[in-house]
């Protein structure tokens, strides 16, 4: 069934690049996150495309089914007065549209250039790494990493209590 | 291509499934609605339906019939593609889930080596599609259903994940189709025997997932009228309501592979086993329904906390160190 990978190549692409201008055009937040959640469906796809089954699945356990519930759920709590429509007018200013398409272009460009003048070799699709394999090397090589970003999440999460905490007494 | 050569072509096989899954799944809601009207009123000892049909039986039929007929009205204000985004992306990851069960070794659709994950993957779709309708409907009481259906299932999502672990650490498989293998030596083979207590805690966190009494907070009558699902009419109501009794069946079928021994059984074929297991399932749920009153609100995170994740995380443990002294 090789000849499916073309059109499922296009179309993940095209999730992925539709779901992110819905997530950036769109004026309510929610429609945002419906676009954001495309987006995450479609690197799943390639996910998919790339002989690693897990970490798709992962990729729409987590994300989707997880992470998009509590951005949804931060929407919600902090629901103010103009229901979950973005930002002020001013927000929509020249400036800022200018400042962020600097910010999305940079990364693109040094990608860019990086795949023009070191261009891949063609490598065989790798069989898929088992479940077992990707545990021991989670828990032997790379335990230290593992932990580390296990850390920063904690750390995360104590800031964004903090933080909570300081607007509260602000008011 | 021959005949035999399209016939055996996976692609064919994969769409085949899914049409006679679609089928599957239409038939069982009409089935289940009818079922669950009968079991209620043999348990409120009245009759139930019995005019349409010889005891009732083409009740859901014709509701079916009426649903469709039904004019679709969107709610002034409501955000109109969040409204019907919702009751689509409600039904639609229901035939996914359907793809690795295996109903009998030969009659698996789909035979994915992480089976266990696409379910449960493609099932946590769910609570989007309600937080799109709450949202999208525009009405407070919406709005509440749709908060209470998301942090209900995201709690209950830790023991029911925790009790398929102890599964998967036992069989050292997330394939359904090898789960249901290694069950397939007779009644005494069965997970039930060896994990009792990872079965009681992945029902009951199934009953609180699929947001049936007495979990029913999201749409609780007496609180928020009918909770997310208030503002929808025809078949915007009729797909939600097909949604929960397929998930009815999702759940109940994930039960019978993991704790069941799946299609074994004595005399009868593999699938005739399969859905006797099933429907005995749901009749237990149907059971709960209408014997427990709802739960409150701490009373549903308090069973969580304090009782359903303790006791996952130890039957984990304890199943860890048993699996590493038999090794």
């Amino acid at each position: 069934m090789d000849f499916l990978a073309y059109p499922a190549y296009g179309l993940y692409l095209l999730l992925i690049l539709g779901g992110g201008l819905g997530a950036i055009l769109s004026q309510s937040l929610v429609r945002a996150l419906m676009g954001l959640i495309l987006t995450l469906f479609g690197v799943a796809g390639m996910y998919l495309l790339m002989a690693a089954p897990f970490l798709a699945f992962m990729q729409i356990l987590i994300y989707v089914g997880a992470v998009s519930v509590l951005i949804f759920f931060a929407i919600m709590l902090t629901r103010s007065s103009d229901g979950g429509e973005a930002g002020r007018e001013g927000s929509r200013g020249l400036g800022r549209m200018l400042l962020g398409l600097i910010a999305g272009l940079t990364p693109l460009a040094i990608l860019a250039w990086v795949v023009v003048h070191k261009a891949p070799t063609e490598l065989p699709l790798k069989p898929e790494a088992s479940l077992a394999s990707l545990g021991q090397y989670l828990t032997g090589p790379y335990a230290l990493a593992f932990e580390l970003i296990s850390v920063a999440l904690l750390a995360a999460m104590a800031g964004a209590v903090l933080l909570g905490f300081e607007r509260r007494r602000a008011r | 291509m021959t005949m035999t050569e399209i016939l055996n072509h996976p692609l064919t096989q994969i769409v085949l499934g899914m049409v006679l899954i679609l089928a599957f799944v239409g038939v069982n809601g009409l089935i289940l609605v009818w079922m669950e009207r009968k079991v209620v009123g043999f348990i409120q000892r009245r009759p139930g339906p019995y005019e349409v049909g010889p005891q009732g039986i083409l009740q859901s039929l014709v509701d079916g019939v009426k649903l469709i007929a039904k004019q679709l009205v969107t709610p002034r204000g409501a955000d109109r593609f969040l409204f019907w985004l919702g009751p689509m992306l409600s039904v639609t990851p229901v035939v996914v889930c359907f793809l690795p069960i295996p109903f009998s070794p030969a009659l698996t659709t789909m035979d994915v080596n992480l089976g266990l994950l696409l379910i449960l993957a493609f099932s946590g779709i769910n609570v989007l599609a309600l937080c799109a309708a709450g949202w999208g409907s525009n009405n407070k009481y919406a709005l509440i259903g749709a908060a209470r259906a998301v942090s209900q299932s995201v709690a209950y999502e830790i023991p029911l994940l925790l009790s398929v672990l102890c599964i998967a650490f036992q069989t050292g498989s997330l394939s359904l189709s090898a789960i249901a293998a290694d069950q397939s030596r007779g009644l005494l083979s069965w997970n039930l025997w060896v994990q009792p207590l990872a079965f009681v805690i992945f029902f009951i966190s199934a009953t609180a997932e699929t947001n049936r009494a007495p979990f029913d907070l999201p749409e609780a009558e007496s609180e928020l009228t009918a909770g997310f699902h208030t503002e929808y009419s025809g078949m915007g109501f009729g797909l939600f309501f097909l949604a929960e009794y397929t998930y009815m069946i999702v759940v109940c079928s994930v039960a019978t592979v993991l704790f069941l021994g799946a299609y074994d059984g004595p005399f009868l074929p593999g699938p005739w086993w399969f859905v006797l297991k099933v429907y005995a399932l749901i009749l237990a749920l149907m059971w709960f329904r209408w014997t427990f009153p709802r739960v409150r609100f701490d009373q549903l995170l308090n069973l969580c906390w304090k009782w359903l994740i303790p006791l996952g995380l130890v039957n984990l443990l304890a199943t860890a160190l048993v699996l590493k002294l038999v090794e």
